[in-house]
């Protein structure tokens, strides 16, 4: 899908960047072979460190941000889902995005004022900010085969931060767990009783 | 003794020297201010023209050095450390990306293709832009 709308709207200015929160560049190469038959031809970029999610304010994925001409966001970090697939768990109608895409690109229809980006986003407190602290030292350890003290850190950011799937479910993979099985259903679950927060479409 | 240490701080990743002690890291004033440009004065942690207050000095200095969680707790700024294998994470404070994320300015990254040739968000000024974060999991 979104190759698709890389070849529709780039040609009318729009540049798509994909940002994976992965670890490692052949998992991101496998998943793109899998998200289109054709080689993808806009950039994918590695965010191992999450740097992205913490300077935008970003907790879960799929997720995007619009950016004008200017360098203004001109809409926050909101659930994108590329297709229908999985709408009984995000309960996102993904057409809505895309449709309003094609209007800003097209027409150059903003899709929302200034207030309203700002009661979208999602602001750091000092507990996730300390959680994303912990994560990136967990990570660094994992670099060096340094596990137990990794864990520990993750164990610290997990505690941190129990609704952000950044930290969450994307160290599931980090923990030996399945981020499609058991542990992902349980803070599904969890989530989904906290209001499911931060899901913003 | 003092030994090498990893800081990643932000986008950065910088080596200093520091000491380890208890849950912290002593880092002589010098070094941190080469490597974060703030200095221990008077009036605080100043950088440039900005300086913060330091609330219990003594508790910040040591022989060998300032305590790398108190700098971190003057300016505001997250902290995780492992002394016992020599690497600290300062995290931005939640204030400054607060009021980065109000501003609207998108703020600018420069991340690896997957074959490690460096792209900024800035590479593509002057066009609409569409991030898309995603991951395998």
């Amino acid at each position: 899908m979104w190759q698709e709308l890389h070849e529709e709207l780039g040609p009318q200015g729009l540049v798509i960047m994909a940002i994976a929160l992965d670890e490692d560049p052949d998992t991101i190469r496998h998943c793109a072979r899998d998200e289109s038959p054709v080689t993808l031809t806009y950039p994918v970029l590695m965010d191992r460190d999450h740097l992205l999610a913490e300077h935008y304010g970003i907790v879960n994925i799929p997720t995007t941000v619009w950016i004008d001409e200017q360098g203004r966001i001109v809409r926050p970090p909101s659930i994108a889902p590329a297709d229908d697939k999985f709408r009984d768990f995000t309960k996102v109608d993904s057409s809505l995005h895309h449709t309003a895409l094609r209007r800003w690109v097209r027409d150059g229809v903003a899709p929302l004022s200034d207030a309203e980006i700002r009661a979208r986003q999602e602001l750091p407190d000092t507990d996730v900010q300390q959680a994303r602290a912990e994560r990136r030292l967990a990570v660094h350890l994992l670099r060096r085969g340094d596990t137990d003290r990794a864990q520990a850190h993750l164990a610290t950011a997990l505690a941190l931060a129990p609704n952000d799937w950044t930290i969450q479910r994307g160290s599931m993979p980090l923990r030996g767990e399945d981020p499609f099985g058991q542990a992902f259903f349980d803070f599904y679950k969890s989530w989904e009783a906290a209001g499911r927060p931060g899901y913003g479409a | 003794m003092s030994e090498l240490v990893t800081l990643l701080d932000d986008d950065r990743e910088v080596e200093l020297r520091a000491t380890p002690r208890s849950d912290t890291f002593f880092v002589p004033a010098d070094e941190l201010e080469r490597v974060t440009g703030w200095a221990l004065k008077p009036e605080g942690f100043c950088r440039a023209d900005v300086c913060v207050p330091v609330g219990d000095r003594d508790a910040l200095v040591a022989d060998d050095g300032l305590d790398l969680r108190a700098f971190a707790g003057a300016l505001g700024r997250p902290v995780a450390l492992e002394p016992d294998a020599g690497v600290a994470v300062l995290g931005e404070a939640p204030t400054t990306l607060r009021g980065d994320l109000e501003s609207l300015v998108a703020p600018a990254f420069t991340l690896p293709e997957l074959d490690g040739h460096p792209v900024s968000l800035s590479d593509f000024d002057g066009r609409k832009r569409l991030l898309f974060a995603w991951a395998s999991w």
